[in-house]
């Protein structure tokens, strides 16, 4: 977990014994991760039942019961459902909305920043005011009101987080395109006539792709807390389509008689986020090593 | 003189004695409701949350009592002089807490108010058929209605009397955060979004409160109110569900009180577009739903399944109708029929709002009838408008719950049934004449007969399948005796604490 | 100096009115509040008696100037549920808040600094992993689960401390830690990585080779110097804590502003929900401010005439 890059001509026998110091910590959460995602992947092929059939005669029964022959591994839900088949489930939504806000945004964010970055004057002012505005207002309160509108549901989740979250990734981009855009050879470059959407793909985004790396990671294990989040709060996807976040609220009703409902789903969201931070803390290391964060 | 005197000391000493030992058992009634009262002004906002409070700082102008027969209150008697006027005989010796006296000016005053625009009251289509009221002397009221108005006085339960020169002299703003009435108890305080406190008004004309001291407090999760009422802390708790009452019912300390109120549960069906245009897929839809696996199996029994969407305590209930039964057989026959394939879809919309445990088993028994459902949900502001939208928006089929808080026909079938109205989903211009009927004649039996005609034809038509009569829920301890009523009523006097 | 002054304040207004704007029309998009005030049954036409007297059926254009006249003279408006002040409803909500955030922020700065610091001197070894472990768990809990468990583990199972509401001084306790740990994480990381770049610097070898004890030198220079970044992080924890209340007074019933925004929205009521923005949006700018500005107090290298 060290963030300190020593730059010395390491002995090819240190450098042994540090790279596996530093891969030994990370593998257990690579594992989780990718456990996560093949479970989301073939989740059809894993959940022992479908997530969404009911039986009101096998409501809330603890871990481990079996009712006429259906034997439910975690119990079940408020209105009988195989609570570890909507755990699998769950875990699909979970990395498909992040998984495709992070796109929305990194993409949008990326492409305005670099836009601010490199053409300044106008673009400039209003895409960096544009930035200020939605990052003064508290991302989950954005999330809230702009759910409001368009209502909940799948698709809007991810529209409205890459909407709320695209700011980061434009500051990031606007600062390194100001910075290699100050570099020698760029200036050469401009000098040479190069056009601008080739000056960006070919010079800037290479530079600048590290730093967004970085940022993506992090906000990916947010954007999983930010979706359970929203389905906690009742605004995330529609039932019945399983989300973590939206089990744990209604396990939250059930504390006193079925504490599994609001347990395991947490467990998952815990562990899926830990996995994403560790692995997230390893990429920065490498990619941006004089970050402090 | 004397002997009069002795006899009243007697008496206000036994009170005292009885009272005293009452007060050292229980001084502070702990409430919990889901939400701070939205307004204290009892012209303003009406949700049960802030009439649970207010209702106990004012007097109505009649009431309801616990059987939900109509009785007198501020209005001690009335009789109707013509078709469209009612003169109302009051009681003299009401005084508000501040020790004035409570008269006809007041009456006057306080429906004048309501139904003024200025005042913005959402309220306001609940009384503006009255189009004028007048002081005939200290004691008489008269009011005039547009027409004959069959529904005042049940309109009229809902009507708290404010008085005339307090609200004139210190505001409507003022008024509504110092609210003062002639209620059984006082307010004394509101502390934003964690209580309000009202203390008892110790010279209440009719029965007065059995605690010195009441407070309703702002607990918005359900799990939270009843973790309050088992460890003490509340003492009643509002809006729980079967499963929270079940557990309650483990405890020895608690009780769950339950009554089957005026709230018709109900599946609206667009009869006007879509697949549901389609009668035999309404009958289909109507055959799938079992109402009685739902009681059974997620409200533990409480609730009574329904067949028409009144319930026995409004006035238009008939008894007798059969409704649809569950048969998914005869449902998959008829979608068969109407050529409803599994690449139908039907959009099932809904709010946070309702048990989403109902909605998703109901979603699933019409899918295992063979039909394509999916649920669309947003916020309750969202579900509102769209349930008033146009029949090309409103999509297929809603879950909801009805209740006009006044027990009668005209307020539940009227709008759900009638043409002009923007709830119904429905075109049918023999119930739209049964319904101006019904709405217009002052005769019971004659309203009923009208009514009865409505509940055949829309059972005919299924513009929407009527699923059960809700039961309303609460916890209490132990030691507290109260009969919930069907309208959801909370009169603080009416309750009692024995040990 | 100056100059950067003025640049950012002309910058936070024109942020601030564009946050107020955003916010003003997201939401009108959403529809008004006429619908939930009025009962079940109401007909169309009292619908738009009501909408007008409220005043939602005129352009937006003109709502929008109003609302900005109404702004211009420091007037919040009235909610429009409650028919109360706005500015008397935030008053009483937001001591709440600060009492949630500021105990947060306690738990956080309490617990995530001392732990931050021992990681770095103790670096390598069993203790270091323990706490990182911590460290992790805290930036990786969600808030609302870990809110559950503790309200699971220590007012439900144990009986220990009340489940939510404000209730003495206790009730405080369970969501400040829920709110803090993620902010202790953080502190934790920096104070570390701050610490471990100031152990690397030539003084502290220097003064080890003279002899001096390690704590000493650790009290005396290294916090001091190591404590830069940790100040200019704190603007930025502070500002995360406050959002981080939406959903921890949701969970634990706690009537502050976060809950208050909650039901506003779903309510429709505009004028406070506008407030709470306005709000947040002055807290976060005035926070990067004050971030900027002590970061160039106490490292003058930084000069604040920068980039935009």
């Amino acid at each position: 977990m060290s963030e300190a890059v020593i730059p010395s001509i390491a002995h090819p026998a240190r450098l042994r014994t540090r790279i596996a110091r530093e891969l030994r910590p990370i593998w257990p959460f690579l594992l989780i991760f990718v456990g996560f995602a093949l479970i989301a992947l073939l989740a059809p092929l894993v959940a022992p039942y479908n997530p969404n059939s009911q039986n009101l005669l096998a409501r809330l029964k603890p871990p481990g019961t079996t009712v006429r022959n259906v034997l439910y591994l975690l119990g079940t839900d408020e209105v009988g459902r195989d609570l570890l088949s909507r755990l699998i489930y769950g875990a699909r939504v979970s990395l498909m909305v992040a998984l495709l806000s992070v796109l929305v945004s990194t993409t949008l964010g990326t492409v305005l920043g670099m836009i601010a970055g490199f053409y300044r004057g106008v673009a400039e002012i209003i895409i960096m005011r544009l930035v200020d505005i939605v990052l003064s207002i508290p991302a989950i309160l954005l999330a809230i009101i702009t759910i409001a509108v368009l209502g909940p549901g799948l698709h809007n989740v991810v529209v409205v987080l890459g909407f709320t979250r695209w700011p980061r990734y434009a500051r990031v981009a606007y600062g390194q395109t100001l910075a290699v855009m100050g570099l020698t050879f760029m200036r050469a470059s401009a000098f040479n006539g190069a056009g601008a959407l080739r000056l960006l793909g070919r010079h800037v985004f290479p530079n600048i792709a590290g730093a967004i790396i970085v940022v993506a990671t992090l906000e990916f294990g947010l954007m999983v807390l930010f979706e359970a989040g929203l389905s906690f709060l009742g605004l995330g996807v529609q039932p019945p389509m399983p989300s973590w976040g939206s089990i744990l609220s209604v396990g939250r009703n059930y504390m006193g008689t079925a504490w599994w409902i609001a347990t395991f789903p947490g467990l998952c969201l815990f562990l899926l986020v830990l996995s994403i931070n560790v692995i997230g803390d390893r990429m920065r290391d490498r990619l941006d090593p004089r970050s402090t964060r | 003189m004397a002997r009069w005197l002795m006899r009243f000391s007697i008496a206000a000493l036994t009170a005292t004695l009885f009272v005293g030992g009452a007060l050292a058992a229980k001084d502070v009634l702990v409430v919990d409701l889901v939400q701070e009262p939205s307004s204290l002004d009892p012209h303003l906002q009406w949700n049960p949350d802030s009439y649970f409070v207010y209702r106990n700082v004012f007097d109505n102008m009649v009431t309801r009592d616990d059987e939900g027969k109509i009785t007198p209150q501020v209005a001690t008697s009335w009789r109707q002089i013509d078709d469209s006027t009612t003169e109302f005989t009051l009681r003299s010796d009401i005084k508000f807490h501040d020790g004035t006296p409570l008269t006809a000016d007041d009456v006057v005053f306080s429906v004048k108010r309501i139904i003024d625009p200025a005042l913005k009251s959402p309220q306001r289509d609940q009384f503006n058929k009255i189009v004028d009221a007048t002081a005939v002397n200290p004691t008489t009221v008269q009011l005039k209605t547009e027409g004959p108005y069959p529904v005042l006085l049940a309109q009229l339960v809902k009507l708290s009397i404010v008085p005339k020169a307090h609200v004139t002299q210190v505001g409507n703003d003022k008024f509504n955060q110092e609210p003062m009435g002639s209620g059984p108890y006082k307010f004394v305080s509101i502390q934003r979004g964690v209580k309000t406190t009202l203390a008892r008004n110790d010279t209440y004309w009719g029965t007065k409160g059995p605690f010195a001291t009441a407070e309703f407090h702002a607990v918005p999760d359900p799990a939270t109110r009843v973790a309050d009422l088992r460890s003490g802390k509340a003492d009643l708790i509002v809006t729980i569900n079967a499963d929270l009452a079940a557990e309650l019912k483990k405890d020895a300390r608690v009780k769950v009180l339950s009554v089957l109120s005026e709230r018709v549960a109900y599946f609206h069906l667009n009869a006007l577009a879509g697949p549901t245009a389609d009668l035999r897929v309404r009958k289909a839809i109507a055959h799938a739903i079992d109402r009685q696996g739902i009681i059974d199996g997620l409200m533990a029994g409480y609730d009574k399944p329904a067949t028409t969407m009144l319930s026995p305590v409004h006035v238009g209930y008939v008894e007798g109708f059969k409704g649809y039964a569950y048969d998914p057989a005869k449902a998959k026959a008829l979608l068969k029929e109407a050529g409803i394939t599994a690449d139908t879809s039907f959009t099932l919309f809904t709010a946070p709002t309702f048990d989403q445990r109902i909605v998703q088993a109901i979603q699933q028994m019409l899918i295992d009838v063979g039909m394509k459902v999916t649920i669309v949900t947003s916020d309750f502001a969202g579900w509102l408008k769209r349930a008033q939208s146009s029949p090309a928006e409103f999509g297929e089929m809603s879950f909801s719950r009805w209740s006009c808080g006044c027990q009668d026909a005209d307020g539940v079938l009227f709008p759900l049934y009638h043409s002009s109205s923007q709830w119904a989903k429905l075109r049918d211009g023999a119930i739209d004449k049964e319904l101006e009927a019904g709405r217009s004649l002052l005769d019971p039996a004659a309203r009923l007969t009208h009514y009865k005609r409505v509940h055949e034809l829309a059972e005919a038509a299924v513009p929407l399948v009527p699923l059960y009569q809700v039961a309303i829920l609460y916890g209490a301890r132990k030691e507290l005796r109260w009969t919930p009523t069907p309208n959801e009523s909370f009169f603080i006097n009416r309750m009692k604490w024995e040990e | 100096m100056g100059r950067f002054l003025l640049r950012r304040l002309i910058q936070s207004a024109v942020a601030i009115l564009g946050t107020i704007t955003l916010v003003f029309f997201i939401q009108r998009l959403a529809g008004d509040p006429t619908l939930l005030m009025l009962p079940e049954g109401a007909t169309r036409q009292d619908i738009e008696t009501l909408r007008h007297q409220l005043g939602f059926d005129r352009p937006l254009a003109i709502q929008y100037l109003d609302y900005l006249a109404q702004l211009a003279r420091f007037d919040l408006g009235q909610s429009l549920v409650q028919r109360v002040p706005v500015l008397d409803i935030i008053v009483a909500r937001l001591p709440y808040t600060l009492y949630l955030a500021g105990s947060a922020l306690l738990v956080a700065v309490g617990i995530g600094l001392p732990v931050g610091i021992v990681m770095a001197v103790r670096r390598d070894t069993k203790l270091e992993r323990v706490l990182m472990a911590l460290v992790l768990v805290g930036q990786s809990m969600p808030t609302f689960w870990s809110g559950i468990l503790l309200i699971l583990l220590f007012a439900v199972t144990l009986g220990a401390m009340p489940s939510s509401g404000v209730d003495g001084l206790r009730s405080v306790v369970l969501p400040a830690i829920a709110l803090g740990a993620l902010t202790m994480a953080t502190y934790a990381r920096v104070a570390r990585t701050a610490v471990l770049e100031e152990l690397g610097r030539d003084y502290v070898s220097a003064a080890q080779a003279k002899g001096l004890l390690f704590r000493s030198v650790i009290s005396r220079h290294i916090l001091r110097n190591a404590a830069t970044p940790i100040i200019t992080i704190s603007a930025l924890e502070i500002a995360n804590l406050l959002a981080g209340a939406v959903i921890v007074e949701t969970v634990f019933a706690w009537p502050g502003l976060g809950q208050l925004a909650v039901q506003s929205i779903a309510a429709r009521d505009f004028p406070i929900v506008q407030s709470i923005v306005l709000l947040s949006a002055f807290v976060s700018i005035a926070l990067n401010l004050a971030a900027d500005i002590l970061y160039s107090v106490v490292d003058p290298r930084i000069r604040l005439d920068g980039v935009a």
